[in-house]
């Protein structure tokens, strides 16, 4: 009945079925690496659709016989216990995300366990998504019973960590109002090893203090081992660091090891970087723009309004999908028209008034 | 008083007040003695009881979303039983308000009522579907209840509907009360109605008496006393109506080209267009739509359109009261006001007397004289275009030419109407073929002119004329040019605004645009290029002045424009390249086509959430200004960098530069005084804030501290704030974009393929409802309610029948299955609806929110008598599956029976079922448990059970088990609207009413019908007890059954022998038992003598009652008889002026 709404190209393609679950609209997705030597869906790809496919009741996923196309017809989130391997071409980071944007919606509470790798260097950790990601859900009014459990850490390539999201479902996400970046009041951070010498994370702790010390006092870093089954299989180690404003706005950093290198080039990078998100300002950091943004549009009928950086890649890309799935469109101008050097800009939109119709009653 | 020659003067009220209010020293407020509890015990009763009066006031903070300054008219519905008086009470309102008498009051009626409020009078005829939609719109329902009959079953039945769609507020209104003589009756009347009323609605809800009806209306003073309580009614929000945006049509146009209609045969889809003002809340362009009645529809298009019916504007905003001209505007298309008249086509100016051209001695108005002006055009369009001398660009040398090539088609469309004309003789192809032999000319888009031709004879009413071909599109524009010119213009405004904002910043930079894109461009080489060895020089300043520079850089980009109206990739938007071909095609720009090369250059891109951290790209870190720079930060930095107070210290001079550099960019681009006044603001802004803060520390610290319920009023408030400022700056065009359109604007609906019943059967009295969904609400799936049949509905509800239900916007028929919830275990399957208890139900349909009311009917007829609404409810969850289940009763016989074991033979058909269930449990009638272990080989179907005892060859087993069922994908709309005779809509129907209707026998099948059961006697074995067993048992258990004695006992065998006198007594007692026994008998047929005679009597007496209750009821009816036949007479006489609606 709804008409679908077609995409080209593999990139995007998770917050594409995101939107396209929260808002019912079937959507199509064709010439996925038609050109290149590898065509298709790649397993973790597939992986995804086939949690999206054990998380919801009546979706209808049909993949074309070369992988390039892939139709999606939405049914209703229904969550609960649901436990998924993923595949270990990617970190559970990348199942999690989308999984976080549908969680409150469904229609019992989500009691996820996902087991894979933990940390990698390109998505986000299980200890990032634990640390910011699931706060900035709060800002929205889904705090009761949001949690994420590691359960074990996995490092690539072989994995083996676990971890469990538990997540509460709520009627409607409030509106944010979120303009005050505050200043950065503390720095906290988790550094982890695996499977190596405990020393490293002790290591990587004073090379970041040596970076983050000349700005703040208030700086916990915490050294976490897990040791024996919890650890995985393959030996790593990471440092995540974060800063919490006054008004705590979160940003945050991280950095994973790589072989050959020490953990001094690792702490290092982590706190380099923290410090560049920083500078970019604003009240959220640039990995969780989409996720905010997100919620803002499914708010109820009112102007929900957030200071952020600019934009990245990825959230100009999903400003257009939502407009596509939603209908809505954000106004972006400068957070302070009068200063020209500031780079913030002022996200502000008026909420779809989503209601989770998922939810069941009595 | 006295009797006196001259009255003394009289000192006014007010003076003797004054005085007495000096003398007695009365100078506060109330005299607190008076109000000062004399016990105890009543003081703490009156404290609760203030307490709980202030706890009724307090309400669940709902949101009102209706704007303020512009909210749109309130709905106020007019709903009775015909013949009641609606439409005179609509007729006489109107006049109240607008002080014009409607000759034909029909459609939405908008009239200013206030300097804030403006009310829309709509009639609700009495079909049940109008009234469904009706209550889903209306704000206020004037309820008309003929006092003179009481209320009718139409009137409950709305009550019901309102209930289940978020009551609005409802007035009573009893006319028809100078129909009842007496006073007395007159008082009771009024008193049982009010009761009855109050019950329905509310204790207390206001219930407004009609006396009678003078000159067609009402008595003006008793519409004032009305129309006063109108005025001051709140309305609180009703969450449906809060959460959809919604529109009651009261104008529709059909924009169908006229050919593609007469090709069709008239039964093409349509385009329409709606007008209305929007309610509910923002509507967004994607939005699809639901007109109850018709169907789902997406939109083609809005326009804000000037509003018909303005609310007074500043001027007349400072007199207190609204002025009087102010109080003529009222719009009502579908009625005659002023002699125009929108029709679903046309618009009609009734010119009243007998109209010729030729009269020149009348005097006419302006409009009239437009009209006519327009008729004297004796060439075409055509002829002017080609005639003219348009050029199209400023050095064209040849003007515009038009080519005359469409003469064949007009022939061959002449051709066509004169064979049409042939088949049916229809106004509209003779007319058109009479244009054209009367002009002579291939032109058809003049209306106006073809209908000179006939204009000659002149006429008194207003003509039925349809519009020649190709008219439509061209007429509708015309027809509606003072509604569509300032929106047309509009539009292309905002277009321009919209580019002009792309290309330039949108503050108030005085910089060229083409300054700006070439800046960009080298800002970007510089960027792409890679940092070389030699980049430790200077770094302080080079970084400050990149990292100024990328802040100027990206403050210039219009985010909004090159996000949401440019076709770049989103990296080249990061990334600051400029669309070079923006301007060509603009309209491309909702389209997702990316250049083939960039979609291969990105190929290899994962999709990552984290960027990939490089030492060398974080090198700037390395350097400690860079590392300062970012001091300002932290709450241990100095605070405000650009207040030039800047760090001290070894790195101050450093910063300093930076702080230089940052200056000098703002300088050029922004006028001084602008930052300094900006900054003023600010800090005006700042001390505003302290001294609110320390006016409230200072004043009163408790009264800052409010309750839970206060603050979140206040959080609404501020919320509502927030909304309206945000977009306040920001143009009309982007403003549509971002928040789409608000309520109380009137807009323009345009959809496309539209039903042609839809235009061909339009009528004006039933309305047209524009409901806005929720994009949720689009999907179909399996709703689960919970469902209470009404209790005046005198039919139970079966699983598996058709129930059309009001929900949401929709209407629509569809097969529930009703259910339980068994024990938190299952659903159950239940045949029919409890009596009075509410239960589940389920229904594939369109989604619904959870928590939305709805009500269900059996059937929309009016002519029963019969309760309508059949069930009320609320959903409660949707899904995709259902989990009901009925029960299922596997039987089956023993065929061989082992100690425990017992081999069961016809409950299954194959060994493939039996392994399905094995280890199920099982059961024998007689209630001993076991379970089904493994098929048998022999028998097909029989399997080996165990039991927890011997089961009898007799006994019957059975499992029984749970069978999931799942409701029939049916969902059929109702298009009442799409129907000419818009009461007649019927859905499916039952197998019996269809063969009811038909005549048809039900087949009865044979082995259906009941025949008497022959059982045959069943022998029970005895009960045996081993002899071991019995020796075991104890006493109190051992079986008491013995065996008959066979010897004769003692008192058996003896022999009596009888002494004489012995013997004579016990003759003698024998004798006296005769004689009684014959007495006994002897009376008892006496006694049923009498009574014969008695019922005999009595029964005799029973006919002459009967006879003379007939003779009594024949009296009433032919009394009864002669009045109606009065009545009728009498109505044939003088035609009454009750109006069938």
């Amino acid at each position: 009945m709804a008409s679908v709404i077609s995409y080209s190209g593999h990139q995007y393609l998770r917050q594409r079925l995101v939107l396209s679950i929260l808002s019912g609209k079937p959507v199509r997705i064709d010439k996925i690496r038609s050109e290149h030597e590898n065509p298709g869906l790649t397993d973790y790809e597939v992986s995804l659709l086939r949690l999206l496919e054990k998380v919801t009741n009546g979706t209808v996923i049909e993949i074309s016989v070369t992988g390039t196309a892939v139709l999606l017809k939405p049914g209703v989130i229904t969550g609960g216990s649901v436990t998924h391997d993923c595949p270990l071409s990617r970190a559970i980071g990348y199942f999690l995300e989308p999984l976080v944007m549908l969680g409150p919606f469904s229609k019992k509470p989500f009691y996820l366990t996902l087991r894979g790798i933990t940390t990698d260097q390109d998505d986000l950790s299980a200890d990032l998504i634990r640390t910011v990601t699931l706060p900035h859900l709060q800002l929205f009014g889904i705090s009761e019973g949001l949690e994420l459990r590691i359960k074990s850490r996995g490092a690539p390539p072989g994995g083996g960590g676990e971890v469990q999201f538990l997540c509460p479902v709520v009627k409607q996400v409030k509106t944010l109002n979120f303009v005050e970046s505050g200043k950065i009041k503390r720095i906290r951070g988790i550094a982890h090893a695996v499977r190596v010498s405990p020393q490293f994370s002790n290591r990587m702790i004073d090379a970041a203090r040596s970076v983050l010390n000349r700005y703040i006092p208030d700086i916990y870093l915490y050294s976490d081992v897990y040791k024996g089954e919890e650890s995985g299989k393959s030996p790593g180690y990471a440092l995540s660091l974060l800063a919490e404003s006054t008004t705590s706005a979160v940003h945050c950093a991280e950095a994973v090891s790589q072989p050959g290198g020490t953990p001094e080039d690792v702490a290092l990078l982590a706190s380099r970087a923290l410090l560049s998100e920083i500078r970019q300002g604003g009240c959220v950091d640039r990995k969780h723009q989409c996720l905010v943004l997100l919620m803002m549009v499914l708010g109820s009928e009112d102007v929900g309004r957030c200071r952020m950086g600019e934009p990245t890649v990825r959230t100009v890309q999903f400003l257009r999908d939502i407009r596509d799935f939603f209908g809505t469109s954000f106004k972006i101008v400068p957070a302070n028209p009068s200063d020209p050097s500031c780079a913030e800009l002022m996200y502000s939109c008026y909420g779809t008034g989503y209601v989770n119709v998922n939810r069941t009653l009595a | 008083m006295e009797s006196q020659t001259h009255k003394t003067h009289r000192p006014s009220n007010k003076a003797e007040k004054k005085t007495k209010g000096k003398g007695k020293g009365k100078q506060s407020g109330f005299n607190e003695k008076a109000f000062a509890p004399k016990s105890g015990r009543r003081a703490e009763r009156e404290g609760r009881r203030n307490v709980e009066r202030e706890q009724t006031r307090l309400h669940v903070p709902l949101v009102d979303r209706t704007p303020d300054d512009i909210p749109p008219p309130v709905i106020v519905a007019i709903v009775g039983p015909s013949g009641v008086g609606k439409t005179t009470l609509l007729k006489s309102l109107v006049r109240r308000y607008s002080k014009q008498t409607l000759q034909e009051a029909k459609g939405p009626i908008t009239v200013v009522s206030g300097k804030k409020r403006r009310l829309t009078f709509i009639e609700c005829n009495n079909d049940l579907n109008s009234m469904i939609d009706i209550g889903k719109v209306a704000d206020l329902v004037l309820l008309m209840i003929d006092g003179s009959y009481g209320f009718e079953m139409d009137a409950f039945e709305f009550l019901n509907i309102l209930q289940a769609h978020g009551f609005p507020k409802v007035i009573g209104v009893l006319t028809h009360l100078d129909l009842i003589k007496k006073q007395s009756t007159l008082k009771s009347t009024k008193k049982t109605i009010k009761k009855r009323f109050w019950t329905e609605i509310y204790q207390g809800a206001k219930l407004f008496y009609l006396s009678g009806v003078l000159n067609g209306r009402y008595p003006d003073n008793e519409i004032l006393n009305l129309t006063r309580f109108i005025s001051v009614m709140k309305f609180r929000p009703l969450i449906f109506r809060n959460s959809h945006p919604y529109l009651l049509a009261d104008r529709i146009e059909d924009l169908t080209p006229r050919e593609t209609i007469r090709a069709s045969r008239g039964k093409c889809d349509r385009t329409v267009t709606l007008y209305g003002y929007l309610r509910g809340t923002n509507l967004r362009q994607s939005s699809k739509v639901h007109i109850p009645g018709v169907g789902d529809m997406s939109i083609t298009s809005v326009n804000v359109l000037g509003d018909p019916c303005p609310l007074p504007d500043a001027d007349s905003e400072k007199r207190r009261k609204l002025s009087e001209k102010k109080k003529l505007l009222v719009h009502a298309p579908m009625s005659d006001v002023g002699g125009v008249m929108y029709d679903k086509d046309a618009v009609w100016i009734n010119v009243p007397g007998n109209f010729t051209r030729g009269a020149t001695d009348v005097p006419r108005g302006e409009g009239e004289q437009m009209v006519m002006n327009l008729q004297d055009v004796d060439v075409t369009l055509a002829d002017t275009v080609s005639r003219s001398q348009i050029k199209l660009l400023g050095s064209s040398s040849m003007p515009l030419t038009v080519e005359p090539h469409d003469d064949e088609d007009s022939e061959s469309l002449a051709d066509d109407a004169e064979e049409d004309e042939e088949r049916m003789d229809d106004s509209e192809e003779d007319d058109l073929s009479d244009g054209d032999e009367a002009e002579g000319t291939s032109e058809e888009e003049l209306d106006l002119g073809s209908d000179s031709g006939r204009g000659d004879q002149g006429r008194t009413s207003s003509r039925r004329v349809t519009r020649p071909i190709a008219g439509p599109s061209e007429k509708e524009r015309s027809g509606g040019d003072i509604a569509f010119a300032d929106s047309d213009s509009e539009l292309g405004e905002g277009d321009e605004e919209w580019h002009n904002r792309g290309n330039s910043p949108p503050l108030d930079l005085e910089d060229d645009v083409g300054d700006v894109s070439d800046e960009n461009d080298g800002d970007g080489e510089e960027e792409d290029m890679p940092v070389g060895p030699a980049w430790k020089e200077n770094l302080s300043a080079k970084a400050a002045a990149a990292f100024a520079e990328h802040a100027r850089r990206k403050r210039r980009k219009d985010w909004m424009a090159s996000i949401y109206s440019s076709n770049l990739t989103p990296s080249q938007i990061v990334n600051g390249e400029r669309e070079c071909s923006r301007e060509e095609d603009p309209s491309d720009a909702d389209d997702f086509f990316r250049p083939k090369g960039a979609s291969e250059r990105k190929d290899d891109e994962l999709d990552r959430t984290k960027e990939i951290l490089s030492l060398e790209s974080l090198r700037e870190w390395e350097n400690e200004s860079t590392l300062d720079s970012l001091r300002s930060a932290f709450i241990t930095g100095d605070h405000a960098p650009a207040d030039g107070v800047t760090a001290e210290g070894e790195d101050g001079s450093e910063a300093g530069d930076f702080e230089d550099l940052e200056a000098d960019e703002s300088s050029p681009q922004q006028p001084p005084q602008d930052a300094e006044a900006a900054r003023a603001a600010e800090l005006a802004a700042k001390k505003a804030e302290l001294k609110r803060k320390f006016d409230e520390q200072y004043d009163d610290p408790e009264a800052a501290k409010m309750d839970f319920y206060d603050e979140k009023k206040e959080e609404i408030n501020r919320q509502l704030q927030i909304n309206r400022d945000e977009f306040e700056g920001i143009n009309a065009e982007a403003r549509v974009l971002v928040e789409g359109y608000r309520p109380g604007s009137y807009v323009r609906i345009e959809l496309s393929n539209v039903p042609c019943e839809m235009i061909e059967h339009f009528d004006p009295h039933y309305p047209i409802i524009v409901g806005g969904l929720l994009p949720s609400e689009e999907r179909f799936g399996y709703l689960q309610v919970r469902i209470k049949r009404h209790r005046w509905f005198t039919k139970t509800l079966k699983t598996n029948d058709p129930l059309t239900f009001s929900l949401g916007w929709r209407r629509f028929q569809t097969v529930p299955i009703y259910s339980l919830d068994d024990h938190s275990i299952r659903m159950r399957m239940l045949k029919y609806t409890p009596e009075h208890m509410h239960c589940y139900a389920t229904f594939y349909g369109p989604v619904s929110l959870p928590n939305t009311g709805f009500c269900a009917f059996n059937s929309f007829d009016g002519e029963t008598s019969m309760f309508r609404v059949s069930a009320t409810g609320v959903v409660l969850d949707v899904d995709r599956s259902t989990k009901i289940v009925k029960k299922l009763k596997l039987t089956g016989v023993p065929f061989k029976i082992f100690k425990n074991t017992a081999f069961i033979k016809d409950m299954f058909n194959s060994a493939l079922e039996v392994a399905k269930f094995e280890g199920a449990h099982i059961r024998t009638v007689s209630g001993i448990r076991g379970q089904v272990k493994k098929a048998l080989s022999k028998p097909d179907g029989a399997f080996r059970a165990t039991f927890e005892d011997k089961v009898l060859m007799s006994d019957i087993i059975f499992l029984r088990a749970w069978y999931s069922i799942q409701p029939r994908k049916f969902y059929n709309p109702v298009t009442s609207l799409l129907l000419s005779d818009k009461g007649r809509w019927s859905g499916m129907r039952l197998t019996g009413e269809v063969r009811k209707e038909q005549g048809l026998k039900t087949p009865l099948a044979v082995n259906s019908a009941y025949k008497p059961i022959e059982r045959a006697p069943r022998r029970f074995n005895a009960l045996k007890v081993s002899k071991k067993l019995q020796a075991a048992l104890p006493y109190a258990s051992k079986p008491r059954a013995m065996k008959p004695q066979r010897k004769k006992t003692y008192m058996e065998r003896r022999t009596v022998v009888m002494e004489p006198e012995e013997k004579k007594a016990i003759a003698l007692m024998q004798q006296i038992r005769a004689l009684r026994k014959d007495q006994v008998a002897r009376r008892r047929e006496k006694q049923s003598e009498r009574k014969a005679a008695h019922r005999k009597k009595v029964e005799k007496e029973e006919a002459k009652r009967a006879d003379k209750e007939k003779e009594k009821r024949k009296d009433i009816m032919r009394v009864a008889g002669l009045k109606s036949k009065r009545e009728m007479e009498a109505e044939e006489g003088r035609p009454r002026k009750k109006r069938k609606t």
